[in-house]
Order: structure tokens, then C-alpha cells, then sequence
């Protein structure tokens, strides 16, 4: 099947009517309760990483910037108040200075109700304008290539006993598991709840099982995860995804990226024991049509808007203790080029959300865009340099103490993203 | 010690030649349509089943034949020879593939999914049934390493060409005239944004990947500067549109006039020659044949290789001008022996189990579903950098790898098909025993072997033989070549 057809037939079977009779009586269908409850434990983490080096401009517009206007003649988003343009196409003015893109508009209760907090100039002190590098450092969490090749989030998990001995204690959307997540604690990928058995008849499934129960003993990392798997299908068994059904306000996007944070939701509350997931939006290297309020990058902005916002009222009863990143390894050039794209920038900006965010406040001290303020051959500065922000997370929300280990030889300037629980 | 070329052509062609003689061969079961068996399939040592694994897309009887009779050098060097091994069989299941061979206008007419199915089918089915696996493999490394995603703009199409005259063409010839060959390709072009980059404001995409992926490496020695003064030399490097879509040109009008810096050089205003004279400087500069050398080594000897190997195979490649043959050559006849383990990348895995078993597959839609659930389908990896090639990327999710190990067993993938009654014949009764060293190359360790025999407990002989082949693909062994 391919991932489209898939993807339309989950979504058929979520929204089918008798599906959701059935999920209104007593438990919902779908629900298994195991008990992996820890009274300890942080917030569950969910990291969006952006992939491509989304343009910060064109997601939080400076539109109190008049550079930014004369810098991009083709792809600047309206003033709030230019009547010249559609009210529809003009930045969603959040503090007099900054704006949404008018496709983040669905994420406007979230910053109504304090529980969205961007920091704009943000990122790495890397300067190779390399996707790869950018992204290999950022998601290990270091400076220097020669630090420790784990991720991140492997770190955290590896530091901090939380006494949760669930095989989805971190769960990476997709084929394959994010460099952050990576490390020596086994972390499983998981493209789908749905297509997470072995298939055919029931009791050849059986024997094969025992089969790979018999074969997966080593204590090497593949054994490791080969016990895993057969205790997440043992878990994921007694989940029913296709019968369930999101609140009424969540309407995630019918996309790859909808889909994996729908099932985020369903494993958060299936409480089966989640405390991280990674989930990946791709394509946000627009060197070419990039587009304003139409085309590619305005795509991907309602694809992130959209289920980011259903994430958010699907989870409503989880707020204070949900913490939600979104990342990207760096910003764009601030001129636009030739082809109606933007070049590799430097600064670019992170967006916090959930229920313990210092929210409706842009944070981050804003460096400008005249020339003389920008960096390098012209792109935004970074004045708060990301690890502030994970780190502040790790130790506010995920009461980690260790985070020297997860950050390591990293002095922390900036602080006040988050509070305490 | 290693045969000369000159002997080594004698030695292949006459095995070749005795080849077609032989009702029995499998160049005849292939054209005939007849299934493989395996009674006859010889057993390698466990030293040849390593280079076979790693060499190849897993080994197949003919494999093992040529392996025994040549020995393993010898192999080695007539994989390295492609054009002097005969491949009759794989045209035989390309036959009926049509956009093999035509025209960039005639493939735009394409419906856009069909032609990438075939592309894709055609992938598959050149792993799985060419004898000329190392050519292949060399195949898949290029292919990874001038990445192309057929979903960005024409590339459905456009890659088809850069396929056939960019990849396949130069898979074993010079580095210069594989780079040359990609950046002039419209594939790459659309693919990087260098068909829209113009001189009024410089698109960097193609520039910066140039240098960074494709050439020089990402600490190879330039700048932010060197991938805007040669983003300004690529100006006007474009694609032309309506009649002749599809072909590479250079447009004077979108072209910067004005000299420009690159790597240290003062490069003279000279039109298209601008970029091509630092195409041949990035060809043979020595940060490039470290990055190739690094990249190789860790596809074929080990994912971290030891700086003296990176630095002679670099070596190699300076002092033979780039040439592919001669850095393998040297790479593989001395080199292999320091191999560290790898994890099968899903199309390893798959084709492997396939190849290995003698599958008779169309390599279509069904069988490629398993890749995509596994995050390899041929020609679509988003980014430049190409899927990775590291083990730990591709270990971390082993349920899509155990439900094709099952399907396969049980011949559950429509258009793929195991004989199930020759590899009965083949296990004579102790089907765990011979299937582990048909797959694995040697024997599953007792422990293992007696707790996946008690695990699958009584059953009927089919169903036997069935798990054993199912256990043996998804078994931990079976990940690693």
C-alpha cells in the first residue's frame, strides 16, 4: 500500500461513525491502562525537528522590521495593517513587533492561553551552513564534533532514572529513529501503531514469535532491541488504532506529519509509558519558490499550524505535562535570491508549547536586521543559543539534575522559557 | 597474489563461455522462465561467504560457483571487469521495461507514477538477478552519493537519464568524468536549484552541495565565500524547456560576467568553462579524494576506518587521476581483510534474502512496499546526503524487517515467489542445519538453533521449513554482512 493510501485508510476508520459509538461507551476500545504510572516522572517530551533550516522570518514575521519588507520584495508576509492586501494574507500580529504566518493562525488559542512561547534568533554556534553537520551537532546536543556521539534525548533517558520499565519510554516517528534519540538506551522507531505486528495467520505469528523470542537473547545492542520490539508488540497488541478517535477540537492534517502526532496522542493517553517522542517534518530547504502566503513554505506552515494545534486540544487533559519543542538546525538568508527562495541563513528560532511555557511572550533579544547587525553574508544573528532552551526543559520539566551529562561542557546564558511545575 | 588483468579477462571469458553451454546453468533456467533449484548449490568458505556478502547483494549459486573456482581475488577482479561477464539473464527480466533506453521528451509523456514504479522495479531487479554485483553495488554507492529524489520537480523523469549516462555509465570509470557527467545533468540541476540560479541573486543549493557532499567534503577546506563565488561561476547552468526538455544548457544571458574568487583562484570570466575549470580542479583536489576514499572504505571495510587507510586510499586515488577501478582494486584486494561489521541496510536485507534464496520476483509494487516501510525505496531519499550508511541509523526498527522475513517464508508477496519444494529438496530433512548455511554461511550456534527448533515445536514439514527460513531471515545473524 502506498503511505498516502495508508494514511487515507487510518483516517477512514478514525472518523467512521460506528467507530466512534462504540468509543463513547465506558473505555474508550482502543485503550489498554497498563499501569506504568510514576508520580517522579517530568513531562512528556515531544520534539518536532524541522528539516531543511525552516526560514524564521517567514514563521514569526518581524513585521516592525522595514528591512525585512525592502529585503524581500516577492516573499514578505503584509503588514497587520496594510489594507493593500487581503486581510487573510497579512501577519497575525502577536505583540506589536512579531506575527504568525497566516497558516500558523490555528496555533492562536495555544498563545491566547500562555501555552506557546517562541524564541526568535535562536540556534547553534556551528557555521557551516551545512544541514548535515548542523544537524548532526545540534542533535547530539554539542558544540565539538569530537563530543559524545549520542543524541540528546539518549542522554537524558541514560541520566535520569525514572523506574519506568515501559519499552516505549521513547518512541522515534517514522523509519528510522532521530540522531537525537540514539545512544545506548535502546529507542524503537515506529512508523505506524497499525502496521507494528507480524502479519498472516495467527498462530504461524505465534510460533514465529516464540521464534524470535528464542533468537533475540545477545546482549548486544540488536539483541537489545529485538526484546524490545517483542515487548512493544506485546503492548502496541492490545491497542486498537484504528477505532481511535481524537477530542472533537483536534483536527490533525491528513499528512505524514498528522499522522505521526495523532499517534503521539494515542500513545500518551494509552499511558503505555511514553516520555519522548521525535517526530520530523522535512522539506523546509526552500532555496527555490518558496512562496509567501501561497506555495511550498506556506504548505508546510498549515501542515505544522494545523498539528501542532490538534496536538495541543487532543491533549487537553495532559497540559501540565506536556512539553512540546519544535527545532530546526538554522534560519535563512534574510534577502531573498533570485528564484523567489532564500539561501543558508544562521539564526533562526525554536517555538515551546504546552501547559508550564512562559508563553504569549516572544523570547530572545531580537539583533536586527540592518547590515551592520546581521551575520556573515547576511543572515540573522543568534543571540540565545539552543542548548538554553533544551536544557532548561531537561532540568524545569523533565527533572533531570544531570545535565551536565546531557549538555556537556555547555555554561547556560539564558534562562525563564519554562517554570517549575 | 592476484592474476594480471590480461590473464584474469582469459580466465573470466572462459568461464563464461563454459557457462552457456550448460543446460543446468542458471543463465538458461533464466531465460527459459524455469525456477532456480538449490540441490546443486555448492557450499564457500566462511572467508568467501564474507566477501560474497559484502560484494554482493547476496550470495547466489552462480556466485558460489565463480567464487570456488576463481578464488576470492580472482572474483574480485572479474567483478571489477563487468564487461567481461555476461548478463543475459537480468535483460531477460528487463525485457519488458520501456523506459530503459528512451528519451527525456518521450518519458515526460509518462504518467509520473508508473515511470517511477519501473525505475524502481528496474533497481531491484538489476540487484537481484545481475551477475555483475560489485558494478551494481558501485551502482547503489554513486546513486547515494549524487543523491536525487524523483519527487522534486521533473526529477520523475530527469533521473531516469542521470540513471542511465550519469551513474551507470561512469559507476567504475573516473571520479572526473562522473562529476563532470552530474553537473552537467538536468537531474541534478532541477534537483538542486541550479536551473533557477541566475546572476541577480545566486542561488547557492547546487553550489554548496558540490563542495560539501559531493566533492571536497564538509571540512574540506572552503567557505561560505567559495560557495558564492562559485554559485555565481553556476549561473546560467540550466535546463532547456518545451522541445527539447530535458537536456542540459548554458544560458549566457543568466550567466555573471564579472570575474569571480573560488578556492584561492582568480577565475576569468569564461562563460560555462568558469564552472567546469573548477570541476576539474574539485575533481582531483586531495580533500576530495579523502572524502571519497572515507565514504568507500565505509561502505566496503568498515564504518570507522582508520585515518592510515583513509589516507592511502586517498592516495590511490590521486596517483590513478580518480579512477574508480584502481582505488577499488586496491581497496578490496588489500584492504577487505581489516573489514569490520556492518548492518544490512534495508535493500541489503532485501535483496539479500531474495537473492540468497533464489526468489523469482518482478520486483514490483508489492515487494517494494517492504522498503518503503523500511525507509529505503530506491531514488527517493528527500535530502543530498543520500540514506545514511551507518549500522546504528538502521537498527532501530526491526519490526518491518521480521514481517518480510515471514512473508517471504510463506510466499505471501504477491509477484515474489520462493520454490519452496527446492529448498525442501535442498534442506534434505534438516531444513534449520541448511538454510543457516545457505543464509548465514555458517552454523546458527547450538543454543540458538535448539531454542528456535523447540520454539516452533511440532509441526507439518512445509511449515517446518517455513519458520526455520522465516527465523534464520529475521535472526540477528541475518542483519549483519
Amino acid at each position: 500500500m502506498k503511505r498516502s493510501e495508508f494514511m487515507h485508510v487510518l483516517r477512514e476508520s478514525c472518523c467512521e461513525p460506528a467507530a466512534a459509538d462504540r468509543v463513547r461507551q465506558t473505555w474508550p476500545a482502543w485503550m489498554p491502562r497498563l499501569a506504568f504510572g510514576d508520580a517522579q516522572r517530568g513531562d512528556i517530551l515531544v520534539v518536532v525537528f524541522l528539516r531543511g533550516a525552516a526560514d524564521a522570518l517567514n514563521i514569526i514575521v518581524p513585521h516592525g522590521e522595514a528591512v525585512y519588507y525592502a529585503q524581500r520584495p516577492t516573499l514578505a508576509i503584509a503588514r497587520p495593517d496594510d489594507t493593500g492586501a487581503k486581510a487573510a494574507d497579512r501577519v497575525v500580529d502577536l505583540d506589536g513587533f512579531f506575527g504568525f504566518h497566516p497558516a500558523l493562525r490555528p496555533l492562536l488559542p495555544a498563545w491566547e492561553q500562555g501555552q506557546l512561547a517562541p524564541i526568535h534568533a535562536c540556534g547553534a554556534p556551528d557555521e557551516s551552513r551545512s544541514h548535515f553537520k548542523a544537524m548532526e551537532l545540534m542533535e547530539r546536543g554539542v558544540e565539538d564534533p569530537a563530543g559524545p556521539a549520542s543524541g540528546w534525548i539518549n542522554r537524558h533517558l541514560a541520566s535520569l532514572d525514572t523506574g519506568n520499565p515501559s519499552p516505549l519510554r521513547a518512541v522515534g516517528l517514522g523509519e528510522a529513529a532521530q540522531r537525537s534519540l540514539q545512544g545506548a538506551i535502546p529507542v524503537t522507531a515506529l512508523r505506524s501503531i497499525s502496521e507494528f505486528h507480524l502479519a498472516g495467520d495467527r498462530r504461524i505469528e505465534q510460533l514465529m514469535q516464540a521464534g524470535l523470542s528464542s533468537l533475540y537473547r545477545g546482549d548486544d545492542p540488536l539483541g537489545r532491541l529485538g526484546r524490545e520490539t517483542l515487548r512493544i508488540l506485546d503492548t502496541l497488541e492490545r491497542l486498537h488504532p484504528d477505532s481511535y478517535r481524537p477530542r472533537e477540537a483536534a483536527v490533525y492534517p491528513n499528512t505524514e506529519f498528522g499522522l505521526g502526532l495523532l499517534q503521539i496522542a494515542m500513545l500518551v493517553k494509552a499511558e503505555v509509558g511514553l516520555e519522548v517522542a521525535a517526530v520530523d517534518l522535512g522539506g523546509w530547504d526552500t532555496h527555490f519558490a518558496q512562496g509567501a502566503n501561497e506555495g511550498h513554505m506556506a504548505g508546510l506552515l498549515a501542515d505544522l499550524g494545523q498539528g501542532l494545534a490538534a496536538l495541543h486540544a487532543d491533549l487537553a487533559d495532559f497540559h501540565s505535562r506536556l512539553s512540546v519543542v519544535v527545532m530546526t538546525e538554522f534560519g535563512r538568508r534574510v534577502q531573498e535570491n533570485a528564484s523567489l527562495g532564500t539561501d543558508h541563513g544562521h539564526g533562526s528560532l525554536m517555538l515551546l508549547l504546552g501547559g508550564n511555557v512562559v508563553g504569549s511572550k516572544i523570547h530572545g533579544r531580537w539583533p536586527g536586521l540592518e547590515s551592520d547587525q546581521l551575520f556573515g553574508p547576511g543572515d540573522l544573528a543568534v543571540t540565545t543559543d539552543y542548548r538554553d532552551v533544551l536544557r532548561e526543559v531537561c532540568g524545569l520539566r523533565l527533572n533531570n539534575p544531570a545535565l551536565s551529562q546531557v549538555f556537556p561542557n555547555y555554561r547556560p546564558r539564558q534562562s525563564g522559557f519554562v517554570r517549575r511545575g | 597474489m592476484s592474476l594480471s588483468r590480461r590473464e584474469f579477462l582469459r580466465l573470466a571469458g572462459l568461464v563464461a563461455g563454459g557457462l552457456t553451454a550448460s543446460a543446468c546453468s542458471p543463465l538458461y533456467r533464466g531465460l527459459s522462465g524455469m525456477p532456480a533449484t538449490l540441490a546443486g548449490w555448492p557450499p564457500v568458505s566462511g572467508w568467501d561467504f564474507q566477501i560474497l556478502s559484502r560484494l554482493t547483494y547476496g550470495p547466489s549459486e552462480q556466485d558460489r560457483l565463480d567464487i570456488n573456482s576463481l578464488g576470492w581475488k580472482s572474483w574480485i577482479e572479474m567483478q571489477l571487469t563487468p564487461e567481461s561477464i555476461e548478463d543475459q539473464a537480468v535483460a531477460w527480466r528487463l525485457r519488458s521495461l520501456e523506459s530503459i533506453g528512451s528519451d527525456p521528451d518521450v518519458l515526460a509523456d509518462w504518467d509520473k507514477e508508473v515511470l517511477i514504479d519501473e525505475l524502481q522495479q528496474a533497481a531491484l531487479l538489476r540487484r537481484v538477478y545481475s551477475h555483475r554485483q560489485l558494478y551494481e553495488r558501485m551502482v547503489e554507492f554513486w546513486t547515494d552519493h549524487f543523491n536525487i529524489s524523483v519527487w522534486k520537480g521533473d526529477c520523475w523523469f530527469l533521473k531516469a537519464i542521470d540513471d542511465r549516462e550519469v551513474i551507470r555509465q561512469h559507476a567504475l570509470g573516473d571520479f572526473r568524468d562522473l562529476l563532470w557527467a552530474s553537473a552537467h545533468s538536468p537531474a541534478m540541476l532541477v534537483y538542486l536549484d541550479n536551473q533557477v540560479n541566475e546572476s541577480a541573486a545566486p542561488n547557492e543549493n547546487y553550489a554548496r552541495e558540490l563542495m560539501e557532499l559531493h566533492s571536497l567534503g564538509v571540512d574540506g577546506g572552503y567557505s561560505q565565500s567559495d560557495v558564492m563565488e562559485l554559485a555565481r561561476c553556476l549561473t546560467g547552468w540550466t535546463v532547456k524547456q518545451h522541445f527539447w526538455q530535458g537536456q542540459f544548457t548554458f544560458d549566457p544571458d543568466l550567466h555573471d560576467p564579472d570575474p569571480k574568487l573560488v578556492l584561492g583562484r582568480r577565475v576569468e570570466p569564461a562563460g560555462q568553462w568558469e564552472a567546469e575549470s573548477v570541476l576539474e580542479e574539485l575533481a582531483l583536489h586531495p580533500s576530495t579524494a579523502r572524502h571519497v576514499a572515507t565514504k568507500l572504505l565505509r561502505r566496503f571495510v568498515s564504518e570507522t576506518p582508520p585515518a592510515q587507510l583513509i589516507e592511502d586510499t586517498a592516495q590511490t586515488f590521486l596517483a590513478t587521476h580518480g579512477s574508480i577501478r584502481a582505488v577499488l582494486d586496491r581497496l578490496l584486494l588489500d584492504v577487505l581483510p581489516e573489514w569490520g561489521a556492518k548492518v544490512k541496510r534495508p535493500n541489503d536485507f532485501i535483496v539479500g534474502g531474495m537473492r540468497t534464496l533464489a526468489a523469482d520476483t518482478d520486483g514490483a509494487r508489492p515487494v517494494q512496499d517492504y522498503l518503503r516501510q523500511m525507509g529505503q525505496p530506491a531514488f527517493e531519499w528527500p535530502t543530498p546526503d543520500g540514506p545514511p550508511d551507518r549500522s546504528d541509523y538502521w537498527i532501530s526498527n526491526l519490526m518491518p524487517r521480521w514481517r518480510f522475513a515471514l512473508a517471504l517464508a510463506q510466499n505471501q508477496i504477491p509477484g515474489t515467489t520462493l520454490d519452496l519444494d527446492g529448498l525442501a529438496s535442498a534442506a534434505g530433512g534438516d531444513p534449520l542445519r541448511r538454510m543457516a548455511e545457505l543464509l548465514l554461511g555458517l552454523q546458527l550456534d547450538p543454543k540458538l538453533s535448539s531454542g528456535l527448533q523447540q520454539a516452533i515445536g511440532q509441526v507439518d514439514e512445509q511449515t517446518r521449513l517455513q519458520l526455520s527460513l522465516a527465523g534464520l531471515l529475521a535472526s540477528p545473524g541475518f542483519q549483519w554482512h
